[in-house]
C-alpha cells in the first residue's frame, strides 16, 4: 500500500482543489487564452477545438456573499451569486473571456450583469432551447454554429471541422477516464471516497483537458493500488445541482457513510455521457447537450404514460442506484434553484417508489447551516440503519 | 440484577434527564443554559440524586437533542429524530405521526413498527418553533405559560403572518395598537404557528394517531389551533417535554438488550472511567 505522499495524483487535484484556477493562471503567464464557463450545458469542447482552455466558473461555499449584492437581487439562485461575487473580488482575473448558456433563468438573466461588469475581451450567450424535440435540435445546431463562428473570430481562425472533432475525441476521453474513476465507486468498501472523487472533479473543472485525462489516469492508478478497509457504512448518493465544494459531501462520510455515487455536477450528470461521433461534429455535440445530459434545466415533453414519462426523466438515477448498491439518496436542493424545485415532488417518489428512501434537504449554498445539516444528515443514516 | 439506563435530551431551550430500568425511576427538566457541559453533568447529578442511585449504576448513557455533543459522559450520540420516535411509540403505541414543537425547531416524523422511516423538519427560521411564541409573549408583556389559556377566550381570532418570528412581532405590535383583544391576538399567533407547522408535516402524509411533544405540547391553544387544522384530536403524553429523553434512554436499552443477545462486548464511552471527576 503506497504511502499517503506517493498519492501524486490526488496531491496534485488537491493542489488545484484549494487555489482554484492556479493551472489557468499558469497557463496564462505563458500565453495561452482562457475562457470562463457557467453550467456544464457550455460545450467545452467547441474552446478546446479554438485552442483556448477553458475552466468552469465556480462560487465559494465558505465565503459570504457581499459585493454580489448591489448588482444582484437575493431572490436568485445563491450558486450564481457566490459565482459572481468571487468573480467581482477578482478570483478570474485571469479571464479573456465568458461564455454563458442559457442554461437556468437565474443563468440567462445574469448574463447582461456579468458582461458589464466583468468587460472582458470576449463574451458570448448561447441561446441554447429547452425542448428537446426535432425542430429544437435544428435550433440549436446553428445556435452552436453562431458561437463556433464567434469564438473562431475571437481567436483568428475559423475552427475547423477538424479541430472539432478532434476536441471532442479529447473531451469523451476525459468523461472515459471519470467513468473508470466511478467504477471504483461500486466496491465495498469503495476504492475511492466520495470527499476525494469531488475533490478529483473540481480539479477536472480547471485544467485544458489533455491534462485532465494524465491526472485522472494517475488518480485511478493510485486508488487501485490503494488498499481500503473499513466496517460496512450505508452507501449513499447525492442528487442536486452544481456541488463545487467538499463540505457537503465530506459531512455525510464524516457522519458515517460512504458517499459512491450521484447526479451532480461537477459528477455523474456532467461526465458520464458521451459525444458521439458525427460527420458533421455539432449534430454530435447538439444531441449530446440537449437530449443526452438529463438535468431540469432541460424541459421533456410527456410521452407515454406519468410512470414511463418519469422513467424517461430519472431513468438513469434508478439504474445508478441498482448500479452502485445505494441504500439511501440525499435530495440537496439550493434555496431559489427553480429547475430542481420543479422536480423535488416527482423525483422523490420516482426514487421512494423503488423502495430506496430519500433525505430531501433545502440548502442555502453557504455552510453556515452545517449544524442543522448534520443533524438531518444523522437522523437519516440511523433510520437507514435502523431498517 | 437489572439494568439502568439514562437518556440526556439537551433542546435549544430545555434540558431533560430521564432515568429508568423498566420503567421511569427519576425525571429533571431544566433550563439549557449557554454551557451545555456543566449544565449536562448537573442536571444528571440531580437525575441520580432523586432516583438514589450513584453513577456506576447506570449501565448506559444516551445524549440527544442540539447539545447532544456536549455531553461528556454519554456513551452514545443518537439524534432528537430517533429518540422522539423510540420516546412516542413506548408512550403513545397507536401513534403513527409524531409533531414535536421545541424551542428552536419543529419537526414532524412518521413512525412505521415503532421506528421513525421519514422525517421533516423545520428551514433555519423561528418560525412554526416554541421561539416564535417567546418572542411574541415578550412582545405583549404575557408570560409564556399563560399563552394557551388566555388564547381559549378569544372571540375571533386575529390573522397573523406565519413567515417571520421578527415581523410577526412587529405585526403583534401594530395589533395591539390598532385595538385587538389580548386573546384574540394570542390565538392568531397560535393559528400562524399551526398553519406552518400543519403545512411542514404535509410533506409526510398524516396518519393517525398523531401524536404533539415537546413544549408546544403544554401550550391548550395551540393544541387547540392544530386541531382544527387536522380534523381531529391529537394525544399528548403525560409529560411531553420528557419523550426526547425517554426514547434516549430506551434506545440506549434497546443497545445493551442487543449487544446481551448477541453476546457481543458493549462499547461504552472512556470517559466514564473520568466520572469521580466529574462527579465530585
Amino acid at each position: 500500500m503506497p504511502e499517503k505522499s506517493a498519492l501524486k495524483g490526488l496531491a496534485e487535484a488537491d493542489r488545484y482543489y484549494q487555489d482554484y484556477g492556479l493551472r489557468a493562471r499558469e497557463l496564462k503567464k505563458q500565453g495561452k487564452k482562457i475562457i470562463g464557463y457557467l453550467c456544464a450545458f457550455t460545450p467545452a469542447e467547441v474552446i478546446t477545438a479554438a485552442g483556448f482552455v477553458p475552466v468552469r466558473i465556480k462560487g465559494d461555499v465558505n465565503e459570504p456573499i457581499t459585493k454580489a449584492d448591489t448588482e444582484m437581487e437575493t431572490i436568485i439562485c445563491p450558486l450564481v451569486r457566490s459565482c459572481f461575487d468571487m468573480a467581482l473580488k477578482g478570483h478570474y482575473e485571469y479571464l479573456d473571456g465568458l461564455v454563458v448558456p442559457h442554461a437556468c433563468d437565474s443563468i440567462c438573466r445574469t448574463y447582461d450583469i456579468w458582461k458589464y461588469n466583468l468587460k472582458l475581451p470576449y463574451a458570448h450567450f448561447i441561446n441554447m432551447p429547452h425542448g428537446t424535440d426535432d425542430a429544437s435540435l435544428a435550433f440549436y445546431q446553428d445556435v452552436l454554429n453562431t458561437f463556433r463562428t464567434s469564438l473562431g473570430k475571437f481567436a483568428g481562425k475559423e475552427i475547423s471541422n477538424q479541430a472539432l472533432a478532434e476536441a471532442i475525441k479529447l473531451h469523451n476521453q476525459n468523461r472515459a477516464k471519470v467513468k473508470e474513476l466511478y467504477e471504483l465507486r461500486k466496491a465495498s468498501p469503495p476504492l475511492v471516497s466520495g470527499e476525494e472523487l469531488t475533490k478529483v472533479l473540481i480539479a477536472v473543472m480547471s485544467l485544458p483537458v489533455e491534462e485532465s485525462i494524465k491526472m485522472l489516469g494517475e488518480v485511478i492508478a493510485e486508488m487501485k493500488e490503494r488498499g481500503v478497509s473499513a466496517q460496512k457504512q450505508a452507501r449513499i448518493m447525492v442528487i442536486g445541482a452544481q456541488v463545487d465544494d467538499i463540505a457537503f459531501i465530506k459531512l455525510i462520510e464524516d457522519s458515517g457513510a460512504w458517499v459512491v455515487a450521484d447526479d451532480l455536477c461537477p459528477g455523474a450528470r456532467e461526465f458520464l455521457s458521451s459525444v458521439d461521433v458525427t460527420a458533421d461534429p455539432v449534430v454530435g455535440l447538439a444531441d449530446r447537450y440537449l437530449r443526452k445530459i438529463k438535468c431540469g434545466r432541460t424541459y421533456r415533453e410527456m410521452k407515454g404514460n406519468y410512470e414511463e414519462y418519469l422513467e424517461d426523466r430519472f431513468g438513469h438515477m434508478g439504474r445508478m442506484i441498482d448500479d452502485f448498491g445505494v441504500d439511501g439518496v440525499v435530495l440537496y436542493i439550493y434555496k431559489y434553484c427553480d429547475p430542481y424545485g420543479f422536480e423535488v415532488p416527482q423525483i422523490k417518489s420516482y426514487i421512494e417508489a423503488k423502495g430506496t428512501p430519500v433525505l430531501y434537504l433545502e440548502d442555502e449554498y453557504s455552510m453556515s447551516t452545517i449544524g442543522r445539516l448534520r443533524t438531518r444528515i444523522q437522523a437519516f443514516l440511523e433510520l437507514l440503519g435502523s431498517k | 440484577m437489572s439494568h439502568c439506563f439514562a437518556g440526556v435530551d439537551i433542546g435549544s431551550t430545555m434540558t431533560k434527564v430521564v432515568i429508568m430500568n423498566q420503567s421511569v425511576l427519576a425525571s429533571v427538566i431544566g433550563p439549557t443554559g449557554p454551557e451545555h457541559r456543566k449544565l449536562a453533568n448537573r442536571v444528571m447529578e440531580e437525575a441520580l440524586k432523586k432516583a438514589k442511585l450513584p453513577f456506576k449504576d447506570i449501565t448506559y448513557v444516551v445524549a440527544t437533542g442540539y447539545g447532544r455533543i456536549n455531553v461528556p459522559f454519554a456513551d452514545k450520540q443518537i439524534t432528537e429524530i430517533s429518540c422522539h420516535a423510540r420516546g412516542v411509540a413506548y408512550l403513545l403505541p397507536e401513534a403513527r405521526t409524531v409533531i414535536d414543537i421545541g424551542g428552536q425547531d419543529s419537526k414532524g416524523i412518521k413512525l412505521r413498527d415503532g421506528r421513525a422511516v421519514d422525517f421533516v423538519m423545520n428551514d433555519k427560521c423561528a418560525a412554526g418553533t416554541g421561539r416564535f411564541l417567546e418572542v411574541a409573549a415578550e412582545e405583549l408583556g404575557v408570560r409564556l405559560e399563560d399563552m394557551g389559556k388566555l388564547s381559549l377566550e378569544a372571540k375571533k381570532a386575529v390573522r397573523i403572518s406565519n413567515t417571520c418570528t421578527v415581523f410577526a412581532a412587529q405585526e403583534v405590535v401594530t395589533k395591539l395598537s390598532g385595538g385587538a383583544a389580548l386573546p384574540d391576538i394570542i390565538a392568531g399567533l397560535h393559528e400562524a404557528i399551526a398553519t406552518r407547522v400543519y403545512g411542514m408535516l404535509r410533506r409526510l402524509k398524516i396518519e393517525r394517531e398523531v401524536a404533539l411533544t415537546g413544549g408546544g405540547a403544554k401550550n391548550i391553544g395551540l393544541v387547540k389551533a392544530l386541531e382544527a387544522k387536522l380534523g381531529f384530536a391529537v394525544q399528548v403524553p403525560p409529560e411531553p417535554l420528557l419523550t426526547g429523553a425517554i426514547g434516549a434512554a430506551l434506545l440506549g436499552r434497546d443497545i445493551v438488550k442487543e449487544a446481551e443477545e448477541k453476546g457481543t462486548p458493549l462499547s461504552r464511552a472512556e470517559r466514564r472511567l473520568q466520572e469521580a471527576a466529574l462527579f465530585t
